[in-house]
């Protein structure tokens, strides 16, 4: 099982990285065929990306939209050599969403209203099946080292902020950072090797 | 060494760098490191894999007509961006076709503004003259009406018999005038000058030129038993006169 894996696991990663170094060369060009291929490969996990800061189905599409002309204005400044497509493109969706959110909050704010679409579109969000596949890979890891993970990626804590935060002592966090990457490179990278994770750990 | 990167990746400048929160100092801290140190860059490496597996995990399928709807966009920013340019490359021609345009009024207006102040230079140089001319007219007016004024007539000697001359004297007005009529010709290196002999002093009249013949009075200085002279002199007339080449002298 673990052979088959990373049979299959090499010629993917080989693939992927093809694809960013055309979709790069494609953006460089301003070819509009970019976005369309940046769309097809990352529109899901942006559009998740985005979904878990705004929580609202409504403002993650909006959100995703302006990253999406974001993408495409300042793809000059792009520097491969400085991140990899995918990070640039976190980056951006992120801040965006960041972003829509405060605008969203000072509105709110402003109009002294109870806004329980959010609470309503979760709701229905977990009960559409492509939710179940994200669902089933996330129970994977365990809540305490997601939440951890999160706190980290999504919210862009620093691990003594999560501490604080999650009022859990900072050498916790550390470890639950420590196991849950562990875990993630369990789901997605199997031919990792885990003495390089640990060594970054430490 | 050692020592230096572990505290750096205790930090959480890495994390931060990766999801683009740090600060342009902290910014160009890590990337120092990255460039550096292989193990900052091995670290960096796997939390940009870590990232995008993290975020796969939450992965949302996209709703149906959203893709279409953000090519939609981006072809329009696309034709705004290129009508933009077309406006830019529109408004460049008409700004420099302006600016050529003020130009060249402007450098017309200076060169008009320049003509106009040596028309109106010409025109006062006109006026004065007139008046001069006038002035000089009045007189020899006075002159040659006047019952007092005295004439006389003034011939060559042997060197130049055909000459010509009327004086007017009046000692009324103390106004005194020369109508050369006729001169004889005189080889082309030479010339007629005129002299007045002022109460002892010898003063230069100038040339007499033979267009001027018929037509003007020269005005000779005014004093009491003044002597006019008609020498030959070089061509361009001379300081003094040459006296042995006197051809008429006028008693007035």
């Amino acid at each position: 099982m673990l052979f088959r894996g990373k049979i299959l696991h090499q010629p993917e990663n080989q693939m992927s990285t093809l694809l960013e170094k055309h979709i790069v060369e494609l953006l460089q060009e301003r070819n509009e065929k970019a976005i369309s291929l940046l769309y097809e490969h990352y529109g899901d996990t942006l559009y998740g990306v985005a979904h878990k800061v705004v929580r609202n189905e409504e403002l993650a599409q909006d959100v995703l939209q302006e990253s999406f002309v974001k993408i495409w204005k300042k793809s000059d400044s792009y520097d491969s050599s400085k991140a990899k497509l995918f990070t640039w493109l976190f980056r951006i969706t992120r801040n965006t969403a960041i972003d829509k959110l405060r605008s969203v909050n000072t509105k709110a704010d402003k109009e002294i209203q109870i806004d329980v679409s959010d609470v309503y579109s979760l709701g229905v969000n977990s009960t559409r099946p492509e939710f179940m596949d994200v669902k089933e890979n996330l129970g994977k890891i365990e809540s305490k080292y997601q939440i951890v993970l999160e706190a980290l990626f999504f919210q862009g804590m620093t691990q003594q902020e999560a501490s604080d935060e999650l009022n859990i002592p900072l050498g916790t966090i550390k470890s639950r950072l420590k196991i849950g990457l562990r875990e993630l490179k369990k789901i997605y990278g199997p031919s990792m090797a885990i003495a390089l994770l640990l060594n970054f750990l430490s | 060494m050692k020592e230096k990167i572990r505290i750096f990746l205790d930090t959480d400048l890495l994390e931060k760098y990766l999801l683009g929160t740090a600060s342009l100092e902290e910014t160009s801290q890590v990337e120092r490191y990255i460039a550096m140190y292989p193990e900052v860059r091995k670290t960096y490496n796997e939390l940009q894999e870590s990232l995008e597996s993290f975020a796969k995990l939450h992965a949302i399928k996209t709703p149906e007509g959203l893709k279409e709807r953000i090519l939609e966009r981006i072809k329009s920013q696309n034709v705004g961006r290129r009508k933009f340019m077309r406006y830019a490359i529109a408004a460049s021609i008409v700004a420099f076709m302006f600016a050529s345009a003020s130009y060249f009024f402007w450098n017309q207006n200076q060169t008009l503004a320049e003509e106009n102040e040596m028309v109106t230079n010409e025109i006062q140089l006109m006026k004065n003259d007139m008046k001069q001319q006038l002035e000089d007219l009045r007189k020899q007016y006075i002159v040659l009406n006047n019952p007092q004024t005295k004439k006389y007539n003034v011939k060559g000697n042997s060197k130049a018999k055909e000459l010509k001359a009327v004086a007017y004297v009046n000692p009324v007005k103390k106004l005194s005038y020369i109508n050369v009529a006729k001169l004889p010709n005189l080889p082309e290196d030479q010339c007629y000058q005129m002299w007045a002999e002022v109460n002892g002093e010898m003063v230069n009249l100038g040339v007499i030129r033979e267009a001027t013949n018929d037509q003007k009075l020269l005005a000779l200085p005014y004093a009491e038993n003044a002597i006019g002279y008609i020498t030959i002199e070089p061509m361009g007339g001379n300081e003094t006169p040459t006296v042995e080449n006197i051809v008429a002298n006028i008693t007035y």
